[in-house]
């Protein structure tokens, strides 16, 4: 009997998932308030810091998107176990990592649309004048990883959960987290809850997404920058699928 | 086709699937009677590799379901109980998505076509799955289930929510797909098993309590001037007084 190939199996999980979100329309809704949001911010610092730049942006953008990220990713698997589609999804001859790729990439597809919405700041940019390309392609990089982490740990959190909503909020808590551990203050406060152990500052240096994002949005392409994105969302993406052996019984 | 072999499962404490064993053949319609919540749709679910076993063996055209599931999924059709399907999506486009994923290509818009007729989907066809009634739903399902010309077919209840003319029809196609197939077909109802199934097979409490062939039966029946139900209702409850408390371990 035939079974369709690995790659053939992610790419038409993959269009389902992105015809499903189209069809709902829920990719635009979100797209577009993504869109007003963070042009807003962009607008507010561009008039305020009267600098051709898009670092603050790039700064303030991770906040945002611990926000919506995890509306992409809530329904991923919760939905599935809500309505049982997956027993009918993985009683099919593909495998469930096979079934996680193709609704990552998909969820993908939907955070490119988001990302999107803020091309017009670029060329805004361009003709107004004579912007850092470097920075500019390194922090839309930067949010491409950190979109893919955030997309990769939403689906997991997303195949533990019978319910959309504890996927969402446990996803952004999560999100938050791991911005928030980059944030200085935060690192003082945890720094000073014991002294000596420096909490906020291994967390900052080992955990935290916010040294590597902030790395690559620079424009540096650091090896270890680079290497905790990759790892962390593999990491993720593979729970995911023992997650989703694992809730069979 | 299908090979159970002293397969047990377990939620918990309870035993829903104590030591099942059968085998059942090509050309095979058998019909898998019980109450609800006998243990019938978590075999179904463990042969149709959903479920993990807690014990045992399976064999689906001669692929182990554990260390072969997706060659054992590739051979098989499966309509689960609760037939959930993807409520926004198109029936025709559901049917694509299900077909590719099983690996069709060229053939793909000919077996579409074909299931679209064999299930009457044809006024449904171009309609989102949500705007379908119950028994159109119970078709679709049969459709995406038959799509890959399975010799191995599931079918777990799957005349609930069917007018009686929509289940007398679909009794007779289960009928006609049953050359060069094994069927296995689970209801609670007898007649339709009656109707349908060359063997019978009956669990309760998870535990197989009757496989005999419907000529038996019949035979049984006609010996006893009664109803095949009354037959297969005798031999059941003689097996259930034999029969060992479900509790002790497996």
């Amino acid at each position: 009997m035939k079974r369709a190939s690995s790659w053939t199996g992610i790419r038409i999980i993959a269009a389902r998932e992105i015809g499903a979100a189209v069809d709902s329309g829920i990719a635009f809704v979100f797209a577009i308030a993504f869109g007003l949001l963070a042009n807003s911010i962009f607008m507010n610092e561009f008039f305020l810091a009267g600098t051709v730049d898009m670092g603050g942006y790039f700064r303030l953008l991770p906040l945002l998107l611990a926000f919506f990220l995890p509306a992409i990713t809530m329904r991923t698997w919760a939905e599935e176990r809500k309505t049982r589609t997956i027993e009918t999804l993985l009683t099919l001859p593909i495998r469930p990592a096979q079934a996680v790729l193709g609704k990552f990439l998909a969820g993908l597809a939907v955070y490119a649309l988001f990302l999107a919405t803020s091309l017009p700041i670029p060329v805004m940019l361009v003709v107004l004048g004579d912007p850092e390309p470097g920075t500019i392609l390194g922090g839309y990089l930067a949010l491409g990883l950190f979109g893919a982490l955030f997309l990769a740990f939403g689906n997991f959190l997303s195949a533990l959960s019978k319910d959309q909503i504890t996927a969402f909020v446990t996803a952004t808590l999560f999100g938050f987290a791991l911005v928030l551990l980059g944030n200085e203050d935060v690192v003082g406060i945890l720094d000073g809850l014991v002294p000596g152990v420096f909490l906020g500052t291994f967390l900052y240096e080992n955990v935290s997404v916010m040294p590597h994002y902030d790395a690559i949005s620079r424009g540096a392409l650091e090896l270890p920058a680079l290497a905790y994105f990759a790892c962390s969302s593999a990491l993720f993406l593979w729970t995911s699928s023992l997650a989703l052996e694992r809730i069979r019984d | 086709m299908i090979h159970v072999q002293d397969v047990v499962k377990r939620y918990g404490t309870t035993l829903a699937v104590d030591r099942v064993s059968f085998r059942i053949e090509t050309g095979e319609v058998v019909g898998f009677l019980g109450p609800n919540g006998a243990g019938k749709s978590t075999l179904l679910k463990m042969i149709s590799t959903w479920l993990p076993l807690g014990a045992g063996h399976i064999e689906v055209a001669g692929h182990d379901v554990v260390r072969e599931p997706l060659l054992a999924r590739a051979s098989l059709g499966y309509l689960p109980e609760h037939n959930a399907l993807y409520d926004g999506m198109r029936v025709d486009r559901y049917l694509a998505f299900v077909g590719k994923l099983r690996g069709l290509r060229s053939e793909l818009a000919e077996r579409i076509a074909w299931v679209v007729d064999r299930c009457s989907l044809q006024d449904v066809v171009g309609k989102r799955i949500q705007a379908c009634s119950k028994g159109y739903r119970q078709r679709i399902g049969l459709a995406a289930a038959l799509l890959h010309d399975p010799p191995i077919v599931l079918l777990d209840e799957p005349t609930h929510g069917l007018d009686p003319l929509q289940v007398e029809a679909f009794l007779e196609f289960v009928r006609e797909l049953a050359e060069g197939k094994a069927i296995l077909f689970s209801s609670h109802i007898l007649s339709e098993i009656v109707a349908v199934s060359d063997r019978v097979l009956v669990i309760d409490h998870g535990r197989l309590l009757l496989d005999a062939p419907l000529s038996e039966l019949r035979e049984r029946a006609e010996a006893s001037g009664g109803t095949i139900e009354r037959a297969v209702l005798d031999l059941v409850r003689a097996h259930q007084v034999v029969a060992a408390p479900k509790d002790q371990p497996a």
